[in-house]
Formats: C-alpha cells, structure tokens, sequence
C-alpha cells in the first residue's frame, strides 16, 4: 500500500515530462503567411478552398466531398481530407489549423496544449456573421484582399436581389433533417433575401408537422435536400400524400449544400431562389 | 374490477381517448367542428386535418399499442416469465435493424413495401435465430438467446449509424428510431395493418394453449396441447405484427411488458384471459402516450418511443422490486 502511494506522483511526474518532451519539436513556429492550412470543420473548409489555391491547402475534411451537403464538392476532390483527428494533424503538421464549433473539446484541447497556430470559428447565423468569420479566415491565411473580394461579389448579389420589386411569396420551407428556416438561421437569411416568407409557425425551429403546414397554407414549400439520388427515412414522412396531392405542382428544391454553410457563396443560392421563386408565382 | 367489467371498461376507455385524439393536434378544432369534418366531405381545412392527418394517426396508434400488448401477454404466458415482451426476445431491434438498413441502403427509394419488408425479415431472423439456440434447452435458454440476439441487432444499428454517409444521414436514423406517429398517413396504415392483423391472429390462436402451459409443459402435453406449434404461432405472430409496427413507427418500448402486468390483478393468472384486455390496455397506453406527446409542446416535438420509455422505464424498476418482495 505504502509503495504503491509513492509510485504514483512518481508516474504523474514521467507523464508530465513525456508529454512536455513529445511536444516540442514537432510543432512548427507561427509565421506571417501559413503555407499550408488544415480545416476540421465542413464550413470553413469552403472558406478555406474559396480563399487558397489547392497547393497551400494540407486537407479539408471528409464531409466536404459530399456533394449533397458541400457547395465545393468538386474543388474539395482536389486536396487531401482529414477525418477530425489528432494523428492526421500531426502528420500532416499545417501551419495553420482551423477549427469549427463541432470540431471536438478534446482535439482542440490538445492543440492548443501543443501549441499548434490555431483558429477557432464560430457557425454564421446571417450576412453579418458571414462578412466577420470570412474576414477572421482571410486574415488567419493571409489572403485579406481576397476575403474582401468575396466579400464584396455576395454584398453584390445582396444588392442586386434588393432591388427587386417582389411582394413577399409565401412559403414554408420543408426538410428532412429538421431544417425550418426559424428565426435566427441561415436558411431564414436566405428566404429572406431572396423575397420568400416563411409562414411556419415562429417558433418553429424544427419541420412544421402536417398540421401546421395545412393552416399555414403556403403558396410554395421551398423542400431542402441532402442527396439528391439517395433516399431517407424522412423522406417517407416529407412525402406524405396530402403533400403530394396539394403540393406537387408548388415544391421547389433547395440543396441543402446551399444553406448548411455560412459562406459568401450563399448570396448566389439566394439569387437563384429569388428566380425561380418568380418563375413559379409569375 | 371483475375480469368480466374489465373488457367493457377498457374499451370505453378507448372510445374516449379515441375522441380525445381527434382534438388534439396543431391546429384547434371544436368538438362540433371535428364531427362535422368527419361526415363532410368538402375537403377544407378541418377535413383535411381530421380524415388525412388525425384518423390515420389514430388507427395506427390502436394497431401498434394493440399488437405490443398482445404479444406481451402471449411472451409472457408462453415462457412463464413476468419479465417477458418483444424487446426481450430481440424483435424490435431485429425489426430496426432490418428497417435501418432498408432506408440506408436505399433499398426504401426503390420499392414502396422495401422498408415494412426488410423490418419484417428483421424480427423473423431475430426470432429464427433466438429459436434455434435457445428452444432445445428450455425457456430460460430461449430468453437468454433473444437477450443475445437482440444485443447483436442493437450493435448493427450503431454500426449503421457509425458508417452512415453525413451527419444529417445519422441524425435522421437517430431520430426515426426514437419511434413517432407524426404525420403518418393511410398509406403506412396500409402498409402494417395487415401484417398486425396476421400476427394478431396468430397470437390469439394460442390462448388456450397458453392456458394450458401456465401447469408446465409436460402437463400441456398431456392434454393434446401441441407444445412445439405454440412456440411457433406465438412467434412467428410477433415477429410479423411487431415487425410491422416498428416499420412504420421506429422503436416503441416496454408496451408490451406493462399492459399485460396492468390487467393481471384483474383477470387472474389465466395467461389466455389476459389476450384480450391487454390488447386493448396496450392500444390505451400507446394512445394516451400519443396525446401527451401533442399536449406537451415545450420546444421541440416529444418523441412518442421516449414518452413511453420515460414512463415505462420506472415502472420497470418497479416492476423488478415488486416481484422481488412478493417472489421472496
């Protein structure tokens, strides 16, 4: 018993220094302009490949090649994927790490205990947000022009759809995973923008059920989509055949890739909804 | 109560709750509209609402709630054990596991009955399976197999989720297995009430075997009981009506255990009387569950399998202690 109480702080100490020891070298030193940047989080990994020419990008991560929920799938084929992991990180060993909301505790505990550069972004709920977490971004990787440009291009795109002279469609946006463009998200910033309504009960941060959807009586369900070939359990619930029998005519798709991300890209998703929002009520 | 007042009662029970469903949902309706809308047939709003949305709700609420209960008390009668229900045997999940990998695979987009089908073959497999390993050594070894066999499906759906193509791909699995009856319609009625019908009289064949079987197997034997048979009927009649409800409405727990142990006390220890009442006592527990679930509207929607596990899991517990002091 006796021994066994003083090999403890003994171990604790040999850890401590194992870990310190561990550490140092292969952390490289913070430098103006970062070579090469590693994302772990599906949001900024768009940011990350709209900013950064493929060679000075180390990987982005896996979710990003899904096209159903990825705008830049095809650009994300072109550089390497990480997985969220501690040992992708170190043998990739980027300059800069960039890390999102979801990425977990743990790793970026460790991280920020080895001392790696790294940046931590929050999730964009409106234009504001994007306008401030795309200039975090540009600065982190030294590209604070180009930020600017996209910057610019979506407050373009926002301009443009203001100008429009449209009376408010009414629509309730519909989504399988429980999107319900509520107050307060993105996917509410972008029916907005682009002159739709959304006549969902307020409070409704989750998919109006059958009820609700038939007292609200929209003009056009606005239905967002993950994977356009695959099928899901939801859409057996989604599809529900008074939807089918009133609705058929009056769905419009929105991929889900245009709304899941706060990115500057999402003014052109807006742009394009506005279209097609006047192609259908025209 | 006396176990002849006890059928009556319950099914006024029902006829209440029934009506009370109908009231309950989003949208309100006064009782004189919801009757009108139900002899209307201008499809407005009210009629929408009740005929396409509300009716279906109700029927499938009966079915699942009444097909959990029966196979309960049948489970229980079957191997003389309290503790007994179509969970422990591994048909849920064997039905979630089959459904999962229905809609993962996308086999779900390519025929409309791949779903119901696959959760079917699902709870045959896990009931085939617990059959073969358990049967020759008695009822214990049975329940001990189904225990397995249903760990086994429960570590294929997280395998399911763990492999599934996104995030949100694995939050629908998440949220379809927490069992709900929002939004289902005719057509999933159509789908699982044949099924549940099938199963149901498959599991009512067996009461006077059941009866039988509460002296021991040997004794059942003895009075031209076809003990094997039972085995079967009882089975095979979960797998397809349990099978059927998971299907439509993901996983609904501790139903089938509760309904049997809550009409008991009146009908004796006659397994084969307690088919009946406890059919109708589960269609209760499922559709007053299902009201609550549209009543308590704090945040988001209360999923109809969490409501009744939250409430079924301390009755459980309940369950075990009482068993234990009055086993003892």
């Amino acid at each position: 018993m006796r021994r066994g109480s003083a090999l403890l702080p003994a171990c604790l100490a040999a850890l401590a220094l194992a870990g310190c020891s561990a550490g140092e070298p292969a952390v490289p030193s913070p430098g103006a302009r970062p070579l090469r940047v590693m994302s772990l989080n599906q949001c900024a990994d768009q940011l990350v490949l709209a900013l950064l020419p493929p060679e000075r990008i180390a990987s982005v991560t896996w979710l990003s090649r899904d096209a159903g929920t990825s705008a830049m799938a095809a650009e994300a084929a072109r550089v390497p994927v990480n997985h969220g992991q501690a040992e992708e990180v170190l043998a990739q060993s980027p300059d800069l790490v960039i890390a999102g909301s979801f990425t977990t505790p743990a790793l970026r505990g460790m991280l920020r205990r080895l001392g790696y550069p790294l940046v931590e972004v929050e999730d964009a709920a409106s234009f504001a947000d994007i306008r401030r977490i795309t200039r975090q971004i540009a600065e982190a990787v030294g590209e604070g022009a180009r930020g600017e440009a996209l910057i610019a291009g979506m407050d373009r795109d926002l301009a443009a759809l203001a100008r429009q002279p449209t009376q408010a469609v009414r629509v309730v946006a519909w989504d399988r995973s429980g999107f319900a463009g509520g107050a307060g998200t993105l996917q509410k910033a972008i029916l907005d923008a682009a002159g739709a309504r959304n006549v969902a009960p307020a409070d409704a941060q989750r998919r109006p059920d059958m009820e609700a959807l038939l007292a609200a009586r929209p003009a056009l369900l606005v239905q967002g989509s993950a994977a356009p070939a695959g099928a899901s359990l939801g859409d057996d619930v989604t599809n529900h055949r008074l939807v089918r029998r009133l609705w058929s005519g009056r769905t419009l798709g929105l991929p889900q890739a245009a709304y899941v991300c706060g990115t500057p890209a999402i003014a052109r998703a807006a742009l394009g909804l506005s279209r097609s929002l006047r192609d259908r009520t025209s | 109560m006396t176990a002849r007042l006890l059928t009556p009662a319950l099914v006024l029970l029902l006829i209440a709750l029934a009506s009370t469903s109908l009231l309950a949902g989003t949208v309100w309706l006064t009782p004189a509209q919801a009757a009108a809308a139900l002899v209307d047939p201008r499809a407005d709003l009210a009629q929408l609402v009740m005929v396409e949305v509300r009716l279906p709700r109700l029927v499938l609420a009966l079915l699942v709630g009444g097909i959990l209960g029966l196979s309960g008390a049948v489970l229980q009668g079957l191997l003389r054990n309290p503790l007994a229900e179509p969970g422990l045997l591994g048909v849920s999940s064997g039905a979630s596991l089959g459904a999962v990998i229905a809609i993962y695979y996308g086999f779900a987009a390519g025929f409309t009955l791949a779903t119901p089908l696959f959760a079917l073959a699902g709870a045959l497999a896990t009931v085939a399976v617990a059959l073969a390993l358990g049967r020759t050594r008695g009822t214990l070894s049975l329940i001990l197999a189904g225990i397995a066999v249903s760990a086994i499906a429960g570590a294929g759906v997280n395998l399911a989720l763990n492999f599934a193509p996104s995030p949100y791909a694995a939050y629908e699995i998440m949220t379809w297995l927490m069992g709900s009856l929002v939004d289902r319609s005719w057509d999933h009625v159509a789908l699982a009430a044949p099924f549940i019908l099938v199963g149901s009289v498959l599991l009512f064949a067996t009461a006077r075997a059941l009866d039988a079987l509460a002296l021991g197997e040997a004794q059942a034997e003895s009075l031209g009981i076809h003990v094997r048979r039972t085995y079967l009927l009882a089975l095979v009649g979960t797998a397809l009506g349990v099978g059927a409800a998971t299907a439509v409405t993901g996983a609904i727990g501790f139903v089938g255990l509760v309904a049997p142990h809550l009409v008991r006390a009146a009908v004796g220890q006659r397994p084969g009387a307690t088919l009946l009442p406890a059919t109708l006592a589960g269609a209760a527990i499922v559709l007053a569950a299902d009201i609550a679930t549209r009543l308590i509207r704090t945040g988001p929607e209360i999923k109809l399998g969490v409501f009744v596990a939250a409430v079924g899991a301390p009755f459980f517990l309940w369950l075990v202690l009482h068993v234990r002091r009055t086993g003892a």
